[in-house]
C-alpha cells in the first residue's frame, strides 16, 4: 500500500476534504468525508499546524521554512501548502520520498479545474463566522473533484 | 555536520542545546532561535511525537504487521587519527557498538523534513530524545546516519551524564565532559 489517505484543510483550519482507503486490494475501499474521521482531521491539522510554526521559527533567511513532510515509524506525512491558506496532506508509506509533485498536480489541476473555476461551488467553505476556526462542517461534495481525484490517485493506492 | 543537538527529556523539557553552525554562515541573516523559543520546540516536539502515533491509519492498524525496525550499523572512522583511537569512556573497544539496533520509537515522528533542514529524532526505552538538526545542504547524511549518530551521543549521555554525581535526574545538562565529547563525536561526522 503506497498512499493511505489524503486531506484538504482549508485556511479556516476546517477539514474540507478527506479520503482514507483501508484495502490496498480494493482502491475504492475505505470512507470519502466520513464522519468519523472528525477528530483524525482535527489532530492531524494541529499536529502539522504546530510542527510548522516551530520550523518556521527556527528558519534562517528571508525565505519561509516550509514544512514538506513527517515521517513516523510507521507512515510519512506529505504537506503542501498553498499561499491562499489551504493545507493539502498525503499520508502514505516509506515507498517513495517526495510527493511534492503530485500534491501540486490536485491542487493546479483538480482543485483549481472542479472547486475553485466551479461557480455553483462555493468558494469559501466557511458560511458565516461560526464555522471559522475549526467549527466548519461543509466538504467538498462536487461530484467532478472526487471522481478525478480517484480516478488520479487511484493507481498510487498498489505502487 | 549537523547544526544543532538538543536533549529533550522524558516530561518534554529542554535539558541540553549545542549548537554547530559554521561560522561562516551569512550572520545577519540567520535570526537565532532565543532559548524560549527552544524550549517551545522541544516541548512542541514532544507533544506531537505523541500526537502522531494516534494518527496511524487505518489500513496500518488492519495489517498488522511488524515493520522492519533495525537499523544497520554505520561506522563513524575519524579521519584524522586513524591508528590510536582514544578511549571511549567506559565502553571497550574503538566503537561504542558495532551490530545493528533497534529503533525504539516505533509509531512517533522519525524525522520532519522542511525546505531549509531535517530534524531527526531518536527516542530511548527510558522516554528521553535526541533530536539532531541537519542542514539539507549536506547530502551524504541520512536517517540511517544521525541514529547512529545520537546513539553513540546517547552512550556518551549513560557515560557523562548518568555517572555524574552533581546532576538531578530531568535537570539541564551542564558537563563539560559531555560537552566535548559530543564535540568531537559530531566532528568526526
Amino acid at each position: 500500500m503506497a498512499i493511505y489517505s489524503f486531506w484538504i484543510f482549508d485556511r479556516h483550519c476546517n477539514c474540507i476534504f478527506d479520503r482514507e482507503w483501508t484495502l490496498s486490494s480494493n482502491s475504492s475501499s475505505g470512507t470519502v468525508n466520513s464522519k468519523q474521521n472528525e477528530e483524525t482531521a482535527k489532530l492531524l491539522y494541529g499536529m502539522v499546524f504546530s510542527l510548522r510554526s516551530m520550523t518556521q521559527k527556527v528558519s534562517s533567511g528571508p525565505l519561509k521554512n516550509e514544512i514538506k513532510s513527517i515521517a513516523t515509524g510507521k507512515y510519512r506525512i506529505h504537506v503542501y501548502c498553498t499561499a491562499s491558506g489551504l493545507q493539502f496532506v498525503l499520508i502514505t508509506d516509506f515507498k517513495q520520498q517526495s510527493y511534492t509533485e503530485v500534491l501540486q498536480y490536485i491542487y493546479s489541476h483538480i482543485y483549481v479545474k472542479y472547486v475553485a473555476h466551479n461557480l455553483f461551488s462555493a468558494y469559501d467553505f466557511a458560511d458565516n463566522k461560526n464555522e471559522t476556526r475549526g467549527q466548519g462542517f461543509r466538504k467538498i461534495a462536487n461530484r467532478n473533484f472526487v471522481q478525478s481525484l480517484e480516478s488520479f490517485l487511484s493507481p498510487m493506492i498498489v505502487q | 555536520m549537523p547544526q544543532a543537538v538538543l536533549v529533550i527529556n522524558k516530561s518534554g523539557g529542554l535539558i541540553y542545546h549545542r549548537d554547530f553552525e559554521e561560522v561562516e554562515v551569512e550572520v545577519e541573516d540567520r535570526n537565532k532561535p532565543s532559548s524560549n523559543d527552544l524550549l517551545i520546540l522541544a516541548s512542541t516536539l514532544h507533544s506531537t511525537f505523541a500526537i502522531a502515533s494516534q494518527l496511524t491509519p487505518k489500513a496500518i492498524q488492519l495489517q498488522q504487521q511488524p515493520l522492519p525496525n533495525l537499523v544497520p550499523y554505520v561506522p563513524m572512522i575519524d579521519p584524522d587519527n586513524l591508528v590510536p583511537r582514544k578511549k571511549l569512556g567506559s565502553f571497550k573497544g574503538d566503537d561504542y557498538f558495532k551490530e545493528p539496533f533497534q529503533n525504539w520509537n516505533k509509531s512517533g515522528i522519525r524525522s520532519i523534513k522542511t525546505d531549509q533542514f531535517t530534524v531527526y529524532i531518536y527516542q530511548s526505552l527510558t522516554g528521553l530524545k535526541l533530536v539532531a538538526m541537519v542542514s539539507n545542504r549536506s547530502d551524504t547524511i541520512n536517517e540511517t546516519v544521525v541514529n547512529n549518530l545520537l546513539r553513540r551521543i546517547y552512550c556518551l549521555y549513560s557515560d557523562y551524564v548518568m555517572k555524574d554525581p552533581f546532576y538531578s535526574l530531568e535537570m539541564p545538562i551542564k558537563s563539560e565532559l559531555f560537552d566535548t565529547k559530543l564535540r568531537n563525536l559530531v566532528k568526526q561526522l
